[in-house]
């Protein structure tokens, strides 16, 4: 493997980014990850399996192929850009559901990725990370006029690292709803640029729940290039035992993009007082005419709701994990598709069992 | 039924309960009565068991049990309901799924088999509607967007679900209008006026009294019990005072 050149901490942008992590997990020696059988979900459409980056023999290609993605200059985004693949949808187009499984066995992995929709297409992407080392995405989203995409993200790595670097455009009326879950026991950023158009709509959120020594952590910026956009960024964080999750979400609107209806709202909890939860909601608003609405918290989980519960006979354990599972569901359910949403809430679940 | 001897509790190191003796057997209704601030919410949050409230002396038995040894979760699986003076708000949950976990936490701490979604629901439904609390209700979060009536008789339909032994009422009257102040007596009476079973009603006013009739009248003051009679204390409470009544 070649010698690593990652981001430094020292720039503001990655100021909680786990550096030393990713040069840990892709240093991971390899291993079986076992099969990716139940990381299917029960949807139709295009099921893509790449194994350290390459695709494997299982795959089921329809509406996606293997392509050349142009590059990006970001610093962990650009190491992945070129070889990948491209969900290119005309217009009008109403694709079945992507799936795209991306397991690791070690090392490190990069590749790249294109979703282009032209206008009024409709497509729905879910991705899902798994196994061990450093997996190292790029994906360029590119909405024309009323196209919409759905794009639901889980990190469900066993160890090691994950990072995702999306450069998105929305085109006018364009809709982008994508929704990430942090749930599994590697570091994660979850990093994005979204540039919305005339009246687009962008959502851009989730929940990163971190345990161990875990890091994880989202850098989203969202900017409104074009007058009456809106835009979403609901952010859940959960730290249990010595872990930390980060928040760094950010809307910009230019001049003239007035009307502009942005609402961003970054909540975190606490399981344990040696955890961390760091938050930076960021506007930087250019017109005068907009309505940008935001809220940021980090707290521990209500004792008052925690007793009332325990009260009516519910082991304080099991309140602590209905009230954590409230809170990740109220990003998560933003989920358009059922069974993306409800397999996504089983992780959840599933990371509470053990955290809890 | 329950046994309160000489209990001292404080809060952040300030006591407020300062010696309070109280004795239920099954069958009784007791009300306290007392001014603002004599700790009649802090004697139904120290018997629930809630962090925070720190008993220093005194002891309390439940059944024979040792009350103030058990967890909160525990004391309710052993029959003890606490109906709060300001029930809480809990956002994302539904009362369905509130209620039939603690149902079913519950009953699995008996060894009893948990009722199924169907069961429940039938049960929950059927209770609700005894205290004029639509279907519709249940599905919303707990107590969120309640009006203050409307959280006492939420209290009282989870009385009613989880079918309790002893009931701490804490001000389930407060807030009430004149038909829900009926409705929920008569609730108190359909479900725990039973040979088996106890409340103790905390209350400022005598007229749930008139639905509810108490064996026992208490007046807490300061941490202790000053006085106990029957109703007609509470008659000359309502009359004259406590300053009066306690001196
Ligand atoms: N968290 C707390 N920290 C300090 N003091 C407290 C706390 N909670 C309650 N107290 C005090 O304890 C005393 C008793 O309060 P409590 O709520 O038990 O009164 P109460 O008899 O129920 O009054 P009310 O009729 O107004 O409901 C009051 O003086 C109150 O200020
Ligand atoms: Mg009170």
């Amino acid at each position: 493997m070649t010698l690593l050149t990652l981001p430094s901490t020292r720039q503001e942008a990655f100021r909680w980014t786990d550096v030393d992590g990713i040069a840990a997990a892709a240093s991971l020696p390899r291993a079986d990850a076992g099969p990716a059988d139940a990381f299917w979900l029960d949807l139709p459409g295009d099921r893509l399996l790449f194994v350290d980056g390459e695709l494997h023999a299982s795959s089921r290609l329809g509406r996606a192929e293997l392509a050349e993605v142009a590059a990006s200059d970001h610093p962990l985004g650009s190491r992945a850009s070129g070889r990948g693949w491209r969900l290119a949808l005309s217009a009008d187009a109403v694709a079945d559901p992507v799936q795209v499984v991306h397991l690791s066995t070690g090392g490190d992995n990069h590749l790249a990725a294109e979703i282009l929709l032209a206008d009024d297409a409709v497509g729905t992407v879910v991705e899902t990370y798994a196994g061990r080392g450093w997996a190292n995405r790029f994906a360029r989203l590119t909405l024309g006029k009323a196209a919409r995409l759905q794009r639901a993200v889980r990190l469900l790595q066993d160890e090691g690292f994950a990072s995702t670097r999306d450069e998105a455009e929305l085109g006018t009326g364009a809709s982008l709803v994508q929704i990430a879950l942090g749930a599994g026991g590697a570091g994660s950023r979850i990093d994005a640029q979204v540039v919305a158009g005339e009246g687009a709509f962008a959502e851009f959120g989730g929940a990163l729940l971190t345990r161990g020594t875990q890091k994880q952590e989202c850098a989203v910026a969202v900017r409104h290039a074009e007058p009456n956009g809106q835009s979403r960024q609901y952010w859940r964080a959960v730290a249990a035992d010595q872990s930390a999750a980060s928040l760094a979400a950010r809307v910009e609107v230019a001049r003239h993009a007035q009307k502009t209806d942005g609402e961003q709202s970054l909540r975190g909890i606490l399981l344990k007082r040696t955890a961390t939860v760091n938050l930076k909601p960021e506007l930087e608003i250019f017109a005068d005419d907009v309505k940008c609405a935001h809220g940021a918290t980090v707290g521990e989980l209500d004792e008052r709701a925690l007793f009332y519960m325990q009260s009516r006979g519910v082991p304080r354990a099991r309140a602590q994990a209905i009230l954590t599972r409230a809170f990740v569901a109220d990003a998560i359910e933003r989920i358009g598709n059922e069974v993306v949403a409800d397999a996504f809430m089983a992780d959840a679940d599933a990371w509470l069992e053990r955290a809890l | 039924m329950l046994q309160i001897d000489n209990l001292h509790a404080e809060i952040d190191g300030k006591p407020i309960l300062k010696g309070l003796t109280l004795s239920v057997s099954a069958g009784e209704v007791h009300a306290i009565m007392g001014p603002n601030g004599a700790g009649k919410s802090t004697l139904g949050y120290v018997l629930g068991g809630r962090p925070g409230y720190e008993v220093t002396d005194g002891s309390v038995t439940f059944d024979g049990r040792d009350l103030l040894g058990m967890e909160p979760h525990e004391r309710a699986a052993a029959g003890l309901f606490l109906g709060f003076q300001y029930p809480v708000e809990i956002p994302g949950v539904s009362n369905v799924q509130f209620l039939r976990e603690s149902l079913n936490a519950q009953r699995a701490s008996r060894d009893e088999k948990p009722l199924s979604g169907g069961e429940f629901l039938k049960l929950a439904r059927a209770e609700a509607a005894k205290l004029d609390i639509n279907a519709e209700m249940l599905k919303r979060p707990v107590n969120v967007g309640f009006s203050g009536g409307e959280k006492k008789r939420n209290e009282m339909v989870q009385m009613g679900i989880i079918d309790p032994k002893l009931a701490i009422l804490d001000e389930t009257d407060s807030g009430l209008d004149i038909d829900a102040l009926r409705i929920v007596g008569e609730g108190i009476n359909r479900v725990m006026r039973r040979p088996d079973k106890a409340v103790v009603l905390i209350t400022h006013y005598e007229r749930l009294l008139e639905y509810v009739a108490p064996d026992f009248v208490h007046v807490l003051v300061d941490g202790r019990v000053v006085r106990s009679g029957d109703i007609e204390l509470a008659r000359e409470l309502e009359r004259e005072g406590y300053g009066a009544v306690s001196a």
